[in-house]
């Protein structure tokens, strides 16, 4: 039996033990510090805790006032609002003027399920992605996410990071350290290379494991976890198995996806390649696993994307 | 720490002078957002040469007044306003105002100009990024700096100056001053034409906010009412509405809502700056020689 562990958890436990550490870290939510895991965070340090309201674009500005002031600051609320209804401001306020605020993006691709479409964060990784001297994290473990929140408190300028609301396993164990830009090789293998990030990560494994029971064949997996800026060695290495296929929690335009295609493009690296991530087209809710396996990104779905791949059916 | 020396209402009629003089002579070399800028000429300037605590040569200072200038296309009054106190040389402002790679662009940007807190030029942001610097300087336990923050009428159609009003009272903002440049014209029309904004006070003293109204292109009540501010560390957020006029100074320009963007001829400029000066040495009795 698995032993499920929520990252939403991890972030409320992460941000106490960073606080304590340092007196310049700050929280700003549109009131769902709850859903955030955050209740903690704000009875310990009600003075550093600010609650803006349902009001995500005050959120973004106000950050970028207090990260003025000196402060880092760290924003909660679910991904379509962090990404969309506050796009502006991360760009304008936070970017472009190089603050310390980090963006707690919950409700990562559509982690958030049953709520449906407008709780979904579908776009957030096109978008960030094109704003310029914006970083990307993507944790898939508690471990990982705890690591990587450590490591980017004195990072200069915004980072933003998407948490999957889904329950995930722990990949990595208290060794784990994180190194920006890179990636990490959580599977070995040169048969063929699954290249994710997140909740995709456990499925890539369990797909690879999978393949390898079966057919022999070693599926090389690798945690991006930074999905801007990108470890180009790595995908080169990767594109080098002439097998990839890209699995990502979001749409297939302008994510992850087409960030390891210009790559390989630009670097010339011949293989055969497939993008598994949210399609191009609304769709009707339901439980995130279901929603996984419809969209062809779950164990099931990667482990016979890549043996049709193997079996030069693609 | 530079605090700027009180200076008397004749001085800053002559500032003002001098600025609105600056404003047009740049306006003969590029495109640039005229008529707002001559608008909120008055207060800007009273804020810069009398009020605010900054010192040009370190504008990181932590006990300095922050001026956010959220109609950030007035970039070029707040950059002539600067240099007048020393913070650069007028003439670089004139002669690299919206050349490539210039530190003085259309709207302020903070990426090579350290006298800009914070970049601007989308209407709206202003007030809650005031908002939360304000908070900051709480947190940090500075009880004497203010941030002032200037806002069109015409950007309080964003609605996220709304939810910067309301954050502003819960949070007991008391070191916060925002300004509305009350001038009654956006960049197509009378704002009359499309809203129904009515009387700004009354909504942000429905927000909580204490709401003063005066005229902004006089420099008496500007002074008057700067002077009358509760000290910094107050719990009420502060709001000036300043009634002013669009293209304050230049009779072709004043109300006429074209004049939101523009540029004029030396002629023009020369019968300006010769209108201007004889104003202001009619108001303060200066014959010639003197």
């Amino acid at each position: 039996m698995e032993n499920k562990v929520f990252l939403r958890n991890a972030v409320g436990e992460s941000m106490l033990k960073l606080a304590s550490e340092n007196d310049k870290i700050v929280a700003v939510s549109a009131d769902v510090m709850g859903s955030c895991r955050m209740a903690d965070f704000v009875s310990k340090y009600p003075e550093r805790s600010f609650n803006v309201g349902i009001a995500e674009q005050e959120m973004v500005s106000f950050a970028a006032g207090l990260a003025k002031e000196g402060f880092t600051a760290y924003t909660f609320t679910f991904g379509p609002f962090m990404s969309m209804r506050a796009c502006e401001q991360i760009r304008d306020d936070v970017a472009y003027n190089r603050l310390n605020v980090r963006f707690i993006s919950t409700y990562s691709g559509v982690s958030g399920g049953v709520s449906g479409v407008t709780h979904w964060t579908m776009e957030d990784c096109a978008i960030m992605r094109g704003i310029p001297e914006m970083t990307i994290l993507e944790p898939c473990d508690c471990t990982q996410l705890y690591h990587m929140l450590k490591a980017t408190v004195d990072h200069k300028g915004p980072v933003y990071f998407r948490i999957s609301i889904e329950p995930v396993t722990e990949v990595y164990n208290g060794d784990y350290r994180f190194e920006p830009g890179k990636a990490r090789r959580v599977a070995d293998g040169d048969d063929g290379a699954f290249i994710c990030s997140g909740i995709t990560v456990k499925y890539a494994l369990e797909a690879a494991k999978r393949i390898a029971g079966e057919s022999g064949k070693h599926i090389r997996v690798l945690d991006m976890q930074s999905v801007k800026p990108l470890d180009e060695e790595a995908v080169v290495d990767a594109g080098r198995t002439g097998n990839v296929i890209v699995a990502q929690d979001h749409t297939v335009i302008g994510g992850l996806g087409d960030a390891v295609a210009a790559v390989l493009v630009k670097n010339k690296i011949m293989t055969d390649f497939e993008v598994k991530g949210i399609p191009n087209e609304f769709v009707v809710m339901g439980h995130a696993p279901w929603l996984y396996h419809n969209f062809g990104y779950d164990t099931e779905g990667l482990y016979e994307a890549m043996m049709k791949m193997l079996q030069g059916e693609v | 720490m530079v605090n700027m020396q009180k200076k008397s209402i004749q001085e800053l009629e002559e500032a003002c002078l001098s600025i609105r003089k600056d404003i047009l002579e740049l306006a003969t070399r590029e495109v640039m957002h005229v008529g707002g800028d001559l608008s909120i000429a008055d207060v800007v300037t009273v804020l810069w040469q009398f009020q605010m605590n900054y010192d040009p040569k370190d504008p990181a200072w932590e006990g300095r007044d922050r001026f956010l200038l959220s109609k950030g296309h007035a970039s070029a009054v707040a950059a002539f306003n600067q240099a007048a106190i020393g913070c650069y040389d007028r003439k670089e402002v004139l002669e690299t105002y919206a050349k490539d790679g210039s530190r003085f662009s259309m709207h302020t940007c903070s990426l090579i100009n350290p006298y800009v807190e914070i970049s601007a030029g989308s209407l709206g942001h202003g007030m809650p990024i005031a908002c939360g610097m304000a908070a900051g300087l709480k947190l940090k336990g500075n009880k004497t700096s203010r941030v002032y923050v200037i806002m069109g009428d015409g950007e309080q159609s964003e609605g996220s100056i709304w939810e910067g009003a309301l954050n502003a009272s819960f949070h007991k903002l008391g070191n916060l001053v925002a300004i509305i440049d009350n001038n009654g014209l956006g960049g197509d029309a009378e704002l009359t034409k499309s809203t129904t904004l009515g009387r700004i006070a009354d909504k942000y003293k429905a927000f909580g906010w204490h709401v003063e109204e005066f005229d902004g292109n006089d420099v008496s009540q500007i002074v008057e009412h700067l002077d009358s501010l509760p000290a910094a560390d107050s719990d009420t957020p502060i709001l000036f509405v300043c009634d002013t006029v669009k293209g304050k100074g230049v009779p072709f320009m004043e109300n006429v809502p074209k004049w939101h963007c523009g540029a004029i001829t030396r002629e023009q400029y020369a019968e300006l700056e010769k209108g201007l000066d004889e104003q202001y040495r009619k108001r303060w009795n200066i014959t010639d020689g003197e």
